[in-house]
């Protein structure tokens, strides 16, 4: 017996030495991504924080770094996520609701949930392309808010789907068999009982893909949103720029005074982020109190 | 025959089903199978208008699957599959020009659970007919179902509120009421009282008395003394097979199979 | 006596109705595949053009990319050499840091210090990428330049650290996810023969979730491969093949940003390298994906 204490002692205070510093580890990596969070932000404010006042928000981009704004970009981008957000939408969630409700387990179905899985996958510089490709060109819709928000629609709209489809699944299937029974079809329980039920997830998840265009630049830059913009659309056929690409365009630059802007342009951005952010965090508080089935 | 003596007895009290009651709903060698398994095996049934049949039987034999068939929730198994048939006023449920939402108009049904919609009580009674365009009024239909269910003085003043605030027994009288505002000819009752408290379960049953005056009602109980109180005609399944069906009197009494005898006294199941 | 029966047939309206809108939104979902197919079909037809002029041997093999500049050479290995080097340099920041993160999340966190973590972590995920390259040109690059002397203005380094910071959060979640999904049983038969945490945690959960785990690196991976902004920003123009990180490279997504920026008419060999370096991007996203979704469920059927 004591031959085994003898070989077991020493390996128990090394183990549990290893033990904690690997625990120490684990955290210590975790809140390096914090840190680097806080240090991102930091930099972004002070860089760009002087910037942000009510006459960068109302001018147009200028070669004179004090004169320019980013009013241009901000009505653009408003014009593209409303464009987007209609087109997108109705789609996914229509997609959606077919895929959980309507359709039967078959090869076909499968092979298109399979497709759908795959297009969350795709770089969106390649939506860029098939969007200049068809829409820009093909449809001859040229550079305009209405191809880049037909092509960031397709960007976003595996996650509207896949978000909304979790929505619908969550609601309980007592909720269907009650409606059946009293001879509703599959359509009418849909419509008055499953998507309402669904609602606030679908709109969480419609939020947060909404979150999702606001920041993507690259497909922008393939429909050809223009880097210079001294004017705000008017209609969908107008030409446009929206903040990242303005953002990136200062960014691009080598003076020091217009990466000062481009971060001015990413408060704004981020901003506004936070702010849809914060509105889904809310709705899905909210809908979770109310829940119950 | 066999005489056994009983520890329940079936009550004398309630009308008499009158022998001529026209069969509306019958099922002919009705076979039901999950893939291969059969759940449901053979079964020959005449259900009278007017009247309340008890299906009974222990766990698993498939009087749930049997009393689902009946308004053709089975269709949304995709292993179930049927063989035989299930005529309703002479035609067969599953035939294919019938519509099965058609069938769940005439033939209604309340679940175990109570499963209110999360909506308003008046809503929950006034869904139906609305979207099936009712053109009586509603508020007339929703308090005459709402009464009919014994809820109405319960929640007269709140039909406003959530169906969810209700108590268990509450809600499952909504779901009669509902079932009961689409005017349905049969009312299919799978254990509707198995999720409540004693007194909520006693309410439902003095509603059945009152309810089969107007309505044909199925219930699945696996509590015999339900069976035996409520009834007119007893059904008992086993595995599947439908063993013995008759008037709940002589089932309970004077069973004709040995093994109706051996349940209805509780010496299995 | 009146029969109720035939009217079990009418109402032929509604179905129509049901089945109109049943084929609607079929269309709707149908819309995914068009989708794929249009990406396929699109990128295709420029680079069968482009294949009639450029040899795919020389397109795949060779060493030098001026497509814009005479003389006009087509190999596409510096430009996947870039790519590589950023997708390399991210995941050797993004999976050991990812990883333990999602191990500390899952195996030691408290749930306060989960409350707190996942939506940092969540944060860090949404953060447009062009913000990202943003910090990686005004702030990375100088403190690397301060380090390492001999660090050029655009340089694959500063872009690699950020897209790593970029992909972390990803595979922070799946792994975490996966480390979940090892039945607790496990952890307890380990902890009852004695292990202490720190063995219990690499030698049986991490190993039960490595197919999760895995897959999360490939699909990481992939996201980092397909990365635009950041590395158009940070990591140069200059299609060169190299494996020192502290040079100007070029990626295959920044040369599709830098030739859409100019003034590329149609038609021309220009214009289709877009689509062919794009359709290489595709392939090459394409079977990362396919790879990590399988390996994906193979790694859900096991425990279910």
């Amino acid at each position: 017996m004591s031959e085994h204490d003898d070989h077991l002692r020493p390996n128990l205070a090394r183990r549990r030495r290893n033990a904690r510093l690997f625990r120490h580890l684990c955290a210590g990596l975790t809140w390096l991504a914090v840190a680097l969070l806080a240090v991102l932000l930091i930099h972004v404010t002070r860089q760009g924080f002087g910037w942000v006042d009510l006459q960068f928000l109302s001018s147009f981009p200028s070669r004179f770094a004090e004169q320019a704004g980013i009013k241009s970009a901000l009505w653009g981008t408003i014009w593209l996520i409303a464009l987007t957000a209609l087109i997108s939408i109705p789609a996914g969630v229509a997609a959606a609701i077919y895929l959980e409700e309507f359709a039967a387990r078959s090869r076909i179905n499968s092979f298109i949930e399979i497709n759908i899985a795959n297009l969350a996958g795709v770089p969106s510089i390649v939506y860029g392309i098939l969007g200049l490709a068809i829409f820009v060109r093909w449809f001859a819709l040229g550079r305009s808010v209405l191809a880049g928000s037909l092509t960031m629609s397709l960007l976003i709209l595996p996650v509207i789907i896949m978000a909304s489809r979790e929505a619908i699944r969550a609601v309980p299937m007592s909720i269907r068999h009650a409606a059946f029974a009293i001879g509703a079809t599959r359509w009418q329980t849909v419509r008055h009982h499953v998507l309402p039920s669904a609602l606030p997830g679908v709109l969480t998840g419609v939020i947060l893909a909404m979150s999702r265009a606001i920041g993507e630049t690259a497909p922008l830059v393939m429909i050809g949103a223009l880097t210079y913009v001294a004017f705000v659309p008017e209609g969908p056929l107008d030409a446009f720029t929206a903040l990242p690409i303005q953002i990136f365009n200062w960014a691009s630059r080598p003076q020091q005074e217009f990466h000062q802007l481009a971060a001015g342009g990413i408060i704004v951005l981020l901003v506004v982020l936070l702010a849809m952010n914060a509105a889904a965090i809310l709705i899905r508080q909210r809908s979770q109190r109310k829940a119950r089935w | 025959m066999v005489e056994v003596g009983l520890t329940i007895q079936p009550t004398d009290t309630g009308p008499a089903v009158a022998q001529g009651n026209r069969h509306i709903l019958v099922t002919r060698d009705l076979s039901i199978f999950y893939g291969t398994v059969p759940a449901v095996q053979q079964v020959s049934l005449d259900i009278a208008e007017k009247s309340i049949t008890a299906i009974i039987g222990p766990s698993g034999c498939g009087k749930s699957t049997l009393i689902r068939a009946f308004n053709r929730m089975n269709d949304f198994i995709p292993s179930a599959r049927m063989e035989g048939q299930i005529l309703f006023h002479g035609t067969d449920l599953y035939d294919d020009d019938v519509d099965p939402v058609e069938v769940r108009l005439r033939i209604g049904m309340v679940f175990q659970k109570p499963n209110p919609f999360p909506k308003s009580i008046y809503r929950n009674v006034a869904w139906g007919p609305a979207i099936n365009g009712y053109k009586g009024d509603l508020h007339t239909l929703v308090e005459e179902s709402l009464r009919r269910a014994a809820l109405w003085d319960e929640v007269k003043d709140r039909l406003n509120e959530s169906a969810l605030d209700l108590s268990g027994g509450q809600q499952q009288r909504l779901c009669i009421a509902r079932a009961l505002a689409m005017q349905p000819e049969v009312i299919l009752m799978d254990e509707p009282a198995s999720a409540l408290d004693p007194v909520s379960t006693a309410h439902i049953e003095d509603l059945l008395y009152e309810l089969k005056k107007n309505y044909t009602i199925v219930i699945v109980t696996h509590n015999m003394q339900q069976a035996a109180r409520v009834s007119d005609f007893t059904a008992f399944l086993d595995a599947g097979r439908l063993i013995e069906f008759g008037q709940t009197q002589q089932v309970f009494t004077r069973p004709k199979e040995k093994r109706t005898g051996d349940y209805v006294t509780g010496r299995f199941g | 006596m009146t029969t109720v029966a035939p009217t079990l047939t009418g109402k032929r309206r509604r179905r129509w109705s049901e089945r109109g809108i049943r084929g609607v939104l079929f269309l709707f979902a149908v819309l995914s595949v068009l989708t794929t197919l249009g990406i396929i079909i699109v990128l295709a037809r420029e680079t069968v053009g482009f294949f009639r002029e450029v040899s795919v041997f020389s397109f795949l093999f060779g060493t030098r990319w001026t497509p814009l500049l005479e003389p006009k050479s087509f190999g596409v290995l510096p430009l996947l050499n870039g790519t590589l080097m950023v997708v390399v340099g991210s995941a050797l920041i993004a999976i050991p840091t990812g990883l333990a993160s999602a191990v500390y999340l899952s195996e030691y966190a408290s749930p306060r210090m989960r409350n707190i973590s996942k939506p940092i972590l969540e944060i860090l995920a949404g953060i447009p990428t062009v913000v990202y390259g943003y910090f990686a040109l005004t702030f990375i690059t100088p403190v690397l330049k301060l380090v390492l002397p001999g660090t050029q203005v655009f340089n694959a380094a500063s872009a690699s650290i950020v897209v790593g910071i970029m992909i972390l959060p990803m595979v922070a979640s799946l792994c975490d996810d996966a480390l979940r999904a090892v039945p607790g049983s496990l952890r307890e038969g380990a902890y009852a023969l004695g292990a202490t945490s720190y063995e219990t945690t690499t030698r049986v959960v991490v190993p039960g979730a490595l197919s999760g785990v895995v897959a999360a690196f490939v699909l990481a991976l992939s996201r980092a491969l397909g990365e635009t902004m950041a590395v158009t920003l940070a990591a140069g123009a200059t299609p060169r093949l190299t494996l020192n990180p502290l040079e100007s490279i070029q990626t295959m997504t920044a040369y599709i940003v830098q030739v859409s920026l100019g003034d590329t008419p149609r038609g021309t060999i220009e214009y289709q390298t877009i689509f062919t370096v794009g359709a290489l991007l595709f392939s090459i996203t394409l079977i990362a994906n396919i790879v990590a979704n399988r390996v994906m469920r193979h790694f859900r059927e096991v425990y279910e």
